[in-house]
């Protein structure tokens, strides 16, 4: 399977586990408050980048990744298992996210054939020839 | 693989019922969860099926949060859930040149009941305090049919967009009664 998928996949567990952490190595807010945002995102956009069509969305979890590299600091965890789990779960979402893997299906441009301008038939055919990869 | 039926430049055809009876299929799943859930929110049923969370399903369906609207909020996930199942199912093979209009409105239904289950899925510990599984499972299955619903939608919208370009017009190609 496309190594993409497989990156999309890894996403989704971290960010099931960090709806779980909470209560599973028992801390509270803020850190709690935290995963139980920022886990249903990750699985979210995860999940959906997995279409080929949607893949660019991978790159919300580049962010989601560098937030929680942080966020034990902003928020103010003063250390603890949650700073560590937030540290390893978002270095692995930034490291997925920035696997794009292989979309083997072509869509007549993708999303930027949407957004030539009227009178720029020659992109478009030219995207069209390309196709979206 | 190639299809005559495919849209320019595209390897596939997104309109076909292999890539939209799974979708369909899902949506009629999420359909039923989210009437049952409803069932006990209307108080049709009187317990809630719940394997792993205790009393959590009890304590989400019968949130305050759940009661801000009108109609309690996993009727509004069956409405939604119903708008996918018929939105999916309406046309042919190509659709997403012959009706633009219902590919559009399939994936606008799909996507915001997608977000919305989101919020709710947060909102289960943080606000109520319980989860809820099979409130879970529908957040699972609206989130899952937003990538595969969503590339039909671009080819019509690469559609539209075309014959625009070509000096067509937008309304009447949005709703498939231009000479295609």
């Amino acid at each position: 399977m496309d190594r993409g998928v497989w990156a999309r996949i890894g996403s989704t567990l971290v960010g099931i586990w960090l709806m779980a952490a909470p209560a599973l190595l028992g801390y509270g807010a803020p850190a709690e408050i935290n995963d139980r945002i920022a886990g249903p995102v990750a699985a979210t956009f995860a999940i959906i980048a997995i279409s080929g069509v949607t893949r660019p969305l991978r790159r919300v979890n580049t962010a989601t990744g560098l937030w929680l590299l942080v966020a034990p600091w902003l928020l103010g965890y003063g250390g603890g298992v949650q700073t560590l789990n937030d540290m390893v779960a978002g270095a692995l979402l930034l490291l997925f996210s920035l696997v794009k893997g292989t979309v083997d299906s072509r869509f007549g441009g993708g999303w930027s054939a949407l957004s030539n301008s009227p009178h720029a038939r020659h992109a478009t055919a030219d995207s069209l020839q390309r196709g979206e990869r | 693989m190639t299809d005559s039926d495919a849209p320019p430049g595209w390897s596939y055809n997104p309109s076909t019922w292999s890539q939209r009876l799974p979708l369909v299929g899902a949506a009629t799943a999420g359909l039923f969860i989210a009437s049952y859930l409803a069932a006990f929110q209307l108080d049709w049923v009187r317990t809630i099926w719940e394997p792993f969370f205790g009393d959590g399903t009890r304590q989400v369906l019968t949130s305050k949060l759940s009661g801000v609207l009108p109609i309690p909020d996993a009727a509004l996930g069956a409405i939604g859930y119903l708008a996918d199942a018929v939105t999916g199912a309406i046309g042919g093979t190509r659709r997403w040149k012959t009706m633009p209009w219902i590919v559009i409105l399939f994936g606008i239904a799909v996507g915001p009941l997608g977000i919305v289950s989101i919020a709710l899925v947060m909102s289960q510990p943080l606000v109520v305090g319980a989860w809820c599984t099979l409130c879970l499972a529908s957040a699972v299955i609206s989130v899952v049919m937003i990538g595969p619903a969503t590339d039909e939608m671009l080819a019509s919208l690469q559609y539209v967009k075309r014959q625009s370009d070509l000096g067509h017009s937008k309304w009447k190609t949005f709703w498939g009664t231009a000479d295609a």
